[in-house]
C-alpha cells in the first residue's frame, strides 16, 4: 500500500525523492569539488617540486655540506630499479653557492641533474619558456628562473659565474651559459634555484660519479607510505622524507580544507534534514483528509507509522541512485573540462603555486557513508511529521 | 724593441709586472664616492703573486685592526671586537668588497690577466697626452668572469695599463677603470691614482691612491696566515 | 486591502505558513552560519600567516621593498610616528632594522638575518614572546640576541653560547659585533626558522652604524576588513619618501593561496544555496497543491486572476520576510557562542597548526556582513521562488482545480 501510496500523488513524491537526490548530490559534489581542489594543490608540490619522496644521507640537510654524498648509492640505485611501484627517480648533486654576473649577484641552489631523468620526475622540461632545455653540445649549460632572470636581467645565451665551495673547502668558480630560461608555479623557488648537468657539478664540487640526493616520483600517490616502509627497511642509514615532511605548509593547507570540509558536509546534512522535514510535514498537513479517512477505517497507529516510514524508505531509495548519477556525471564532466575559477587572472594565479581550475574527483571511498549518511537523515527526518500525523484525530481529519 | 716585435700579450704581461712585481706592500687610501654620501679607509697591503693577499685597515677607527687574508683559494676575515677569525664562504659574499665599487673578484684575482685571456692589438689611443697600445682582452672560454671582453690602453714608453673598459657579452659598457698622477715609488714608475667608475650610476665611483709602495721585497709564504692577522692588534 | 487579506490568510493557517516560514527560517540560519564560519576560518588563517612576521601593513623607505639593502633605511622622526598612529583604523606600529649578515662561531658561518625589534612594541603585534622555547625575551636596553631554532642548530650553539655577526653596515662601514644567545624561538615555517635572529633595535643600530635609522614600521590594525582603505589613508598622510604595503603586496603567494580556498568555497555556500532553494520550493509546491480548490473556488465566484496572484505572492512576501528576520536573529547568538568558544580540532590537523604555533581553532565571524549578505540572498530566492506560485495561479482552470 505504501508503495501505491507513492504513486498516487506524484508531485509531493517527485519533490522528497528530488530532495533526497539533491542532497546526495550535493555532499558528493563537496567532496569531489575538495578532492579535486587537494588533489590540484598535493599535485603541483609533487609533480614539479619536491616529488614524493626524496632521500638524502642524513648529514646532508643540516649544511647542504657537500661531502655528504648517499654512501653505498649502487645498492640503493638497484633496489629502487627493481621497485615496481616507482615510476621514476632521479639522481642530483647539489650545493649552494654564488651566481654573478655583471648586473650583480645572487645566492642560489645549483642542482646538478640528470636531464632525461629529471624530465620524468620534476618535469623540467615543461617548464621552459624560453630555449631548448639542455642539448649534448657542451657541457656548462645552465638553466635558471625566470624570476632570476628578470632580477639580474640576463637572457638566453647570456654568461653567469657560479661560485662554490668543493669537497676540500676551497672556492671554485666555473663559468656557465644560459641555454634556459624556466617558469614554474612557483615563483620564489624559481628565483633560488637553478640546474647545471650534473658533471659538470660534479667536476667543480670533486664528487664525480656521486650522489646527493634521489628525489622519487611513484606510481600513484597511495603508495608512499608502502614505499616509504620498504625503503627504509633495506636502507636504514638515509634520511627518507616524503613531501609531507618537505612541505609542511601543504600539509597545514590542505589539512584546513579537509576539516572545513566536513563542517561543510555537517551542514549540508542538517539543511537536507530541515528541507525533507518540511516537506514531510507539508505532505502530511495536504494528505489529513486521506489520513483521517484511513484511520477511520481502521488502521492504527502503529500501521500508520509504518506506512509513512516505508513511504520514506522508497523515496529516499529511488531518489539515492539518481543524486548519485548527476554527482557522478557532473564531476565526471567536469573532471574532462576542468572547473574554471574565472575571477582571478590566470598569471597572478600560476606564479604562486597553483593552477586555476580545479580537476573534481569522484570520491568513491566516501560513496557508502555518504549514502548512509543521507539516508539515515531522510528517514530520521521523517519521525517528527509522522507522529505529528499520529497525532491528527480522525473526526477533525475528515471534517477539515 | 719595436711595437711590431711584441705581441699584444707580451705587453699585457709587462704592464702587470710593473704594477704588481713578485711581492708588493702598499699603503693606500680608498675613497668610496656617491651621489650622497662618501667615505675614506686607509688600508697597508701585502701581496705575493695571485696566490696571496693581506689588506689591514687602519683608518677610520671603527673599522681599525680588520684584515682581509687571501690564500690560495680560501678568503678569511679577522674582526678585532670578535677576536675571532671568520672564513668567508662564496656563497655569502656580498658582491661589492667593503661598499666599493670594486668586487670580491678583483680582491680574489681568480683570473690572471695574461694566462685566462686572449690578446690582440685594435689600435693606439692617446691617454692624458700619452700615446698607448690599444689591446683587446677577451677571456678563455673556461674562465671564470663576468666579462665578455676588456679594452685596455697602455701606454708605449712605460708599460703602464692607463685605462680600461670593461664590456658585458653583449657588448654594454659596464665600468671603466682609470689610472693617472704618475709617480716613481720605490724606483719604479706607476700610477698612484685609480679610479673605478660603474657606468650605470651617476656621480659614483671608486678611487683608490697609493700613498707608498714597496716592491719585491721578500715575503714568506707563511706570513699570509691567520696568526699574522692576530698579531696587527 | 489585499494586504491585509494576505495577513489573515497566513494567520489562518498557521501551520502552513509556520512550516513555509521555517524553510526560510533554516535557510537563512544555515546560510548565515557557513557564511561566518567560513569568513572566520579564513580570517583566522590569514592572521595567522601574516601577524607572525609580515604584519597587515608595512611602511618603508621608497624604494626599499624593491632593493632591501640598508642604505634604503629612513631616520625615525617623531612625527612620522604619529601621522602613522593617527591614521583611522591603526592600532599600533612597531619599528625594525632588517639586515643581512653572516653569524659565524668561527669554524661554522652561516648567513643569517638580523631583525632589530623594539620588544615592547613588537610584543603587541606579532607575540614574538609567544614562540620562546627556551630563555628569555629581549629587552630595550638590555644585550643579546633571540636565535631561531633552525639557525641555532645550524651553528651547533646551545643558549648562553656567544656568536658572531659580521656583514657589512650603512654606508659601506663594516658590521661586527659579538653577542650572547639569551633566547630561542620557534618557527612552523623553515624560511625564518632557519634564518632568522632578533635583538634590540638600539643593538641593531649600533650594529650597522645607523643610528636612528631603520627600515621598516610593522602596522597593527583594527579591523582587517578595512585593510585597502587603511593603506591608502597611510599613503595620503605620509609624503612620497615612503612606500606603504600591504601583505597582500608583500606575500602575493599566500595571498593567492587563501584567495582560491576562499572562493572554492563560495561554490560550496552556491550548492548549499541550491538545497535550500529546493527545501522552499518543496513548501510552496505543497502549499500550491493543498490550495487548489480554494483558489479554484475564488476564481470561479469572480476574483480577477492578477488580484489572487498579488495576494498569493504577497503572502509569500509576507512570510519569506519574517523567516529572514526570525533566522537572522536566531543565528546571531550561535555565531556570538562559535566565536566565544570556536571549533577546536584535534589529530593531524591540529599537529599541524601547532607546530607553527597557530592555535588549531575554527572561529566564526562577528561582521555583520555575514548576517545581511546572506539574509538578503535568501530573501531574493524566496522572492524568485514566490513567482512560481504567481505563475500557477495566472494559468489556473477553476473547473480543474475544483474538481476532486
Amino acid at each position: 500500500m505504501a508503495w501505491r501510496n507513492i504513486w498516487r500523488n506524484k508531485l509531493r513524491s517527485l519533490v522528497i525523492i528530488l530532495s533526497v537526490a539533491l542532497g546526495l548530490f550535493a555532499g558528493l559534489m563537496v567532496l569531489s569539488i575538495y578532492k579535486g581542489m587537494l588533489r590540484g594543490r598535493v599535485r603541483t608540490v609533487i609533480d614539479s617540486e619536491v616529488s614524493h619522496i626524496q632521500i638524502h644521507d642524513s648529514n646532508f640537510k643540516k649544511d647542504y655540506d657537500p661531502i655528504y654524498i648517499i654512501t653505498q648509492s649502487d645498492e640503493l640505485i638497484k633496489a629502487l630499479k627493481k621497485n615496481q611501484d616507482i615510476k621514476s627517480f632521479s639522481v642530483r648533486s647539489i650545493t649552494q653557492g654564488m651566481l654573478s654576473a655583471t648586473t650583480g649577484s645572487a645566492g642560489v641552489q645549483i642542482n646538478g641533474v640528470l636531464p632525461l631523468e629529471e624530465n620524468i620526475v620534476s618535469q623540467l622540461a615543461k617548464k621552459i619558456k624560453i630555449g631548448n632545455g639542455f642539448t649534448d653540445h657542451k657541457k656548462n649549460e645552465i638553466l635558471i628562473g625566470k624570476k632570476l632572470a628578470k632580477k639580474l636581467k640576463l637572457k638566453l645565451g647570456g654568461k653567469i659565474v657560479l661560485t662554490i665551495t668543493d669537497t676540500s673547502a676551497e672556492i671554485v668558480s666555473g663559468v656557465f651559459r644560459i641555454v634556459s630560461i624556466f617558469e614554474s608555479e612557483n615563483a620564489p623557488l624559481d628565483e633560488i634555484n637553478v640546474y647545471v648537468k650534473k658533471d659538470a657539478l660534479d667536476e667543480m664540487l670533486g664528487t664525480t660519479n656521486q650522489i646527493h640526493e634521489i628525489a622519487i616520483r611513484l606510481n600513484s600517490d597511495e603508495l608512499l607510505g608502502a614505499t616509504v616502509q620498504q625503503i627504509q627497511k633495506q636502507f636504514k642509514q638515509y634520511q627518507i622524507e616524503t613531501w609531507e615532511a618537505l612541505s609542511p605548509e601543504t600539509v597545514l593547507m590542505v589539512d584546513t580544507i579537509d576539516i572545513t570540509s566536513y563542517i561543510i558536509i555537517g551542514i549540508i546534512l542538517f539543511a537536507l534534514a530541515f528541507g525533507i522535514i518540511n516537506t514531510m510535514l507539508m505532505a502530511i498537513l495536504e494528505r489529513t483528509k486521506e489520513i483521517g479517512m484511513m484511520m477511520a477505517l481502521g488502521l492504527n497507529k502503529i500501521k500508520l507509522f509504518q506506512l509513512i516510514l516505508l513511504e520514506t524508505i522508497f523515496l529516499t531509495t529511488i531518489g539515492t541512485p539518481l543524486g548519485l548519477g548527476m554527482a557522478w556525471g557532473l564531476t565526471n564532466y567536469y573532471h574532462q573540462n576542468g572547473l574554471h575559477w574565472e575571477s582571478m587572472s590566470k598569471e597572478l594565479m600560476s606564479s604562486f603555486g597553483f593552477s586555476t581550475t580545479i580537476y573534481p574527483e569522484f570520491p568513491f571511498e566516501k560513496i557508502g557513508i555518504s549514502m548512509c549518511f543521507v539516508m539515515l537523515t531522510a528517514i530520521l527526518s521523517c519521525i517528527y511529521p509522522a507522529i505529528k500525523a499520529l497525532h491528527l484525530q480522525p473526526v477533525d481529519a475528515l471534517r477539515k | 724593441m719595436t711595437a711590431q716585435s711584441q705581441t699584444a700579450t707580451d705587453i699585457i704581461k709587462k704592464a702587470d709586472e710593473k704594477m704588481r712585481g713578485n711581492t708588493s706592500q702598499g699603503l693606500l687610501v680608498i675613497k668610496t664616492i656617491r651621489p650622497t654620501w662618501s667615505r675614506e679607509m686607509q688600508v697597508r697591503t701585502w701581496m705575493k703573486g695571485t696566490e696571496y693577499a693581506m689588506i689591514l685597515i687602519e683608518s677610520p677607527v671603527k673599522e681599525k685592526g680588520i684584515v682581509f687574508l687571501k690564500r690560495k683559494k680560501e678568503v678569511w676575515n679577522w674582526v678585532p671586537t670578535l677576536e675571532r677569525a671568520i672564513k668567508l664562504p662564496p656563497s655569502m659574499m656580498t658582491n661589492s668588497w667593503m661598499g666599493t665599487d670594486f668586487t670580491n673578484d678583483d680582491l680574489v684575482k681568480e683570473a690572471s690577466v695574461v694566462e685566462d685571456y686572449t690578446h690582440r692589438f685594435v689600435g693606439d689611443t692617446l691617454i692624458n697626452q700619452k700615446p698607448c697600445y690599444l689591446i683587446e682582452m677577451i677571456p678563455k672560454p673556461n674562465t671564470a668572469v663576468v666579462w665578455g671582453r676588456l679594452v685596455v690602453s697602455i701606454d708605449k714608453k712605460d708599460f703602464l695599463e692607463l685605462y680600461t673598459e670593461f664590456y658585458d657579452e653583449e657588448g654594454v659598457l659596464i665600468n671603466i677603470m682609470r689610472a693617472s698622477e704618475i709617480k716613481i715609488m720605490d724606483g719604479r714608475l706607476i700610477p698612484t691614482r685609480l679610479e673605478m667608475i660603474p657606468m650605470d650610476k651617476k656621480n659614483q665611483k671608486t678611487e683608490i691612491l697609493y700613498k707608498s709602495v714597496l716592491f719585491n721585497r721578500s715575503i714568506e709564504d707563511h706570513y699570509f696566515s691567520i696568526e699574522k692577522m692576530k698579531q696587527f692588534n | 486591502m489585499l494586504l491585509q487579506l494576505a495577513w489573515k490568510n497566513l494567520w489562518r493557517n498557521s501551520n502552513r505558513t509556520a512550516i513555509t516560514m521555517a524553510a526560510i527560517f533554516f535557510a537563512v540560519l544555515l546560510s548565515v552560519i557557513t557564511s561566518s564560519l567560513k569568513t572566520g576560518i579564513f580570517d583566522n588563517l590569514e592572521k595567522n600567516l601574516v601577524s607572525f612576521y609580515a604584519g597587515y601593513i608595512q611602511v618603508h623607505k621608497n624604494g626599499y621593498w624593491e632593493e632591501q639593502i640598508l642604505d634604503n633605511s629612513f631616520e625615525v622622526a617623531i612625527n612620522n610616528e604619529g601621522k602613522i598612529l593617527s591614521t583611522p583604523n591603526v592600532e599600533s606600529a612597531t619599528p625594525r632594522l632588517e639586515s643581512f649578515a653572516l653569524a659565524s662561531t668561527g669554524n661554522i658561518t652561516k648567513g643569517c638575518m638580523v631583525i632589530g625589534i623594539d620588544p615592547e612594541k613588537e610584543r603587541k603585534i606579532t607575540a614574538l614572546q609567544n614562540r620562546i622555547t627556551q630563555g628569555r625575551f629581549l629587552t630595550a636596553s638590555g644585550e643579546g640576541v633571540i636565535v631561531a631554532e633552525g639557525l641555532l642548530k645550524r651553528l651547533k650553539l646551545k643558549l648562553n653560547d656567544t656568536l658572531v655577526l659580521i656583514g657589512q653596515g650603512y654606508h659601506g662601514t663594516t658590521a661586527a659585533g659579538k653577542y650572547i644567545i639569551i633566547g630561542v624561538v620557534r618557527f612552523g615555517t623553515p624560511a625564518l626558522n632557519d634564518k632568522t635572529l632578533f635583538m634590540s633595535l638600539f643593538q641593531a643600530q649600533d650594529l650597522y652604524s645607523a643610528e636612528n635609522k631603520i627600515t621598516s614600521y610593522v602596522i597593527a590594525i583594527k579591523n582587517t576588513a578595512n585593510l585597502n582603505s587603511t593603506s591608502v589613508a597611510l599613503k595620503n598622510n605620509l609624503n612620497s619618501n615612503f612606500e606603504v604595503m600591504t601583505w597582500g603586496e608583500m606575500m602575493p603567494e599566500i595571498k593567492q593561496h587563501i584567495q582560491t580556498d576562499s572562493n572554492n568555497m563560495q561554490i560550496v555556500q552556491i550548492i548549499l544555496y541550491l538545497l535550500v532553494s529546493f527545501g522552499i520550493f518543496g513548501t510552496l509546491l505543497m502549499m500550491i497543491a493543498e490550495r487548489r480548490f480554494e483558489m479554484g473556488m475564488l476564481v470561479a465566484i469572480g476574483m480577477k486572476k492578477k488580484a489572487l496572484a498579488f495576494l498569493i505572492f504577497m503572502e509569500s512576501i509576507l512570510t519569506v520576510l519574517a523567516g529572514c528576520f526570525l533566522g537572522i536573529l536566531a543565528s546571531i547568538p550561535i555565531v556570538y557562542y562559535l566565536h566565544a568558544y570556536p571549533i577546536r580540532i584535534a589529530g593531524k590537523a591540529a599537529e599541524a597548526y601547532e607546530r607553527f604555533g597557530f592555535e588549531p581553532i575554527f572561529p566564526t565571524s562577528l561582521h555583520p556582513n555575514n548576517f545581511i549578505s546572506q539574509g538578503i540572498i535568501v530573501c531574493i530566492i524566496g522572492f524568485c521562488l514566490s513567482l512560481y506560485p504567481v505563475y500557477r495561479v495566472l494559468r489556473l482552470n477553476p473547473v480543474e482545480a475544483m474538481r476532486r
